[in-house]
């Protein structure tokens, strides 16, 4: 359990929150590529971390991300007309550029100046691997650019998805580091979806349901090893990468495409779960990007030109009662990522951690927090938050087999970084 | 109409989760199993918990002998002798604090306490970072047999974090 007061720390990233100031300061997926597909396309409505922006692309093409709302009388600038290097607002006239300085006011003199004093809140917005970034922190203290591994691989060798969450950022995550849900809740998949079959560690998770964990922290977050016995009396290991705040890694399963998610706040009780996949060395195959689309492995299918997924809480997430039953799917809903979805958001927005009966195999869960809530402290004294240096962004998910008196964090330590031009350690 | 999900999974019908208690008190046992955690340990028993209690093996040497009795390898804080196997008996969970580096000898003995008992155990590891990986692997391997979750925790405060997590 958290105490009420930690639960709100821990929740809350709206502006001004110390868990909002964690994430401003590094750089946050805002929107894919695809969203702003060229120049003078329409602009897309970003909500993040409580703050209703909207993203365009300039004449130029040059992404913004601005103020949603026009400084004049406050109309929503999504109904803007995409101009000559600027978004103008259909009301009175006035036109924005990419930094959101105003450089027209129709009614005023253009000697007067007056456009000038006009300038919407804006942040960067650069395309890496396929996805917009923003930064929202001081301007002094900005990070250069991300370099999570999936985002320098090139394009034709990852892919990246993202679905409406309608719950708090923090329950999502700690789902992605919860190991001990994947033998309950996902055994109808692991054998049947095309993205996770045929690889061996699957029969060590199936022939040896109760896994022994071991948490270690990281430089940047928590290596979480969950561990099988394999031949031999050698110990089967899967290590889960976390990075503060909210990037988690899967182990990978044989030679299928690795894969990941950021858990964004959209508001405090609505998330994006952006979902990755890649590999280092190969593209993807076509067989693999179509199940991808398709909505197979930890991504999911949608409702028609949204990004909500197609089985979702107003359908009762097609839950099927009788697959249940017949032990095609655990709990009813198909697909990994909707597994994990419906429950979630089952919770309520923001779940009620004092009422909560941890046991012993949610330490993983237990000191993500705890090392959250240190380092917003340590935040507090000046210090720069995990999560922002390459160092801590350099990292890898492992599947291995070691003797049982090797220790994962220092025998299996290159697989637990970047090689660069290498995959996955996997088995 | 709404889904039943739709509607029951809103922050206004969160308000209606019954507001009773779904669980008792657990009763969690915390040993030390040399002296660097011995130290950390009467710290964290000046602190106020449900159902914790606090012991120390750091007195226990080497390997008991066949048919040597448990009793004597366990002490409370104030240096009583404990009866292993009767603590344990009474315990939902027994948790091993070790430092890094340390033999943690008397996991083995706790371990097979709590094996016989049914009892869930947790290992907690102090001190990882600033150990050579050999001697952090040495102690890791004489609690890895006994240990359904271990950790390697920088911080001494996860202790008390991790019992608070856990009710205790
Ligand atoms: S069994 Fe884990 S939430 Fe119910
Ligand atoms: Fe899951």
């Amino acid at each position: 359990m958290l105490r009420k007061e930690q639960n709100d720390l821990l929740t809350r990233t709206g502006p001004g929150t110390p868990m909002g100031q964690m994430f401003r300061l590094s750089w946050q997926p805002a929107l894919l590529a695809e969203e702003l597909p060229e120049n003078e396309c329409p602009p897309v409505r970003v909500k993040l971390l409580g703050e209703r922006l909207l993203a365009w692309r300039d004449t130029q093409g040059r992404y913004a991300l601005t103020d949603e709302f026009c400084a004049h009388r406050g109309v929503s600038l999504w109904f803007g007309r995409n101009e000559l290097n600027g978004l103008r607002c259909p009301y009175h006239g006035w036109k924005y550029d990419h930094t959101g300085q105003c450089t027209e006011v129709p009614s005023e003199p253009s000697e007067s100046g007056f456009c000038q004093k006009i300038k919407l809140k804006s942040y960067p917005l650069v395309e890496r691997g396929g996805v917009l970034w923003t930064y929202m922190g001081p301007p002094e203290k900005q990070p250069p650019l991300p370099e999570w591994e999936f985002a320098l691989v090139p394009a034709s060798h990852s892919f990246m998805s993202k679905r409406l969450q309608e719950s708090n950022w923090l329950q999502a995550m700690e789902g992605g580091i919860d190991s001990s849900h994947v033998s309950f809740l996902h055994s109808g998949e692991l054998n049947s979806d095309p993205l996770f079959k045929g690889s061996k560690g699957n029969a060590y998770n199936m022939a040896d349901m109760k896994p022994v964990f071991e948490v270690v922290e990281s430089p940047g977050g928590l290596y979480i090893g969950a561990r099988r016995n394999a031949e031999n009396g050698n110990y089967y290991w899967r290590v889960t990468q976390y990075v503060m705040p909210a990037f988690t890694m899967i182990p990978p399963r044989a030679d299928h495409p690795v894969h990941g998610h950021f858990w964004v706040p959209i508001d405090d009780e609505n998330c994006w779960a952006w979902s990755f996949d890649y590999k280092v060395t190969r593209p993807l195959s076509e067989k693999e990007r179509k199940a991808m689309e398709a909505g197979q492995g930890i991504h999911v299918s949608y409702v028609p030109s949204t990004y909500i997924p197609a089985a979702n809480k107003t359908n009762d997430y097609l839950v099927d009662r009788k697959a249940q039953k017949e032990g095609r799917t655990y709990s009813g809903v198909f697909g990994i990522a909707m597994q994990d979805a419906s429950l979630q958001e089952s919770m309520g927005p923001i779940v009620d951690r004092t009422k909560e009966n941890l046991v012993s195999t949610d330490n993983g869960i237990i000191m993500a927090r705890h090392r959250l809530l240190r380092a917003l402290k340590a935040m507090e004294k000046g210090d720069t938050p995990p999560g922002i240096v390459a160092e801590h962004q350099h990292v890898r998910s492992a599947a291995v087999v070691l003797p049982p008196d090797k220790h994962f964090k220092d025998a299996a330590k290159e697989a637990l970084v970047v090689q660069t031009g290498k995959e996955h350690v996997t088995v | 109409m709404q889904s039943e999900s739709a509607r029951m999974s809103s922050a206004a019908e969160a308000r209606y989760r019954i507001d009773a208690p779904n669980s008792k008190p657990r009763s969690v046992k915390v040993i030390a199993l040399d002296h660097p955690s011995e130290r950390v340990i009467k710290d964290l028993a000046q602190r106020k918990w449900n159902n914790a209690s606090f012991f120390t093996a750091s007195a226990f040497g080497g390997t008991p002998k066949q048919g040597e009795s448990f009793a004597g390898w366990l002490s409370d804080l104030a240096g009583r002798t404990k009866n292993l196997i009767e603590e344990v008996n009474g315990a939902d969970l027994v948790v091993m604090v070790a430092a890094a580096g340390e033999s943690a000898q008397a996991a083995s003995i706790i371990g097979e306490a709590c094996s016989v008992k049914r009892v869930m155990t947790t290992a907690l590891v102090l001190g990882g970072q600033s150990i050579s990986d050999e001697a952090l692997s040495k102690t890791l391997s004489h609690l890895r047999p006994w240990a359904l979750m271990l950790v390697i925790a920088s911080a001494e405060e996860y202790i008390a974090d991790m019992l608070t997590a856990l009710r205790a």
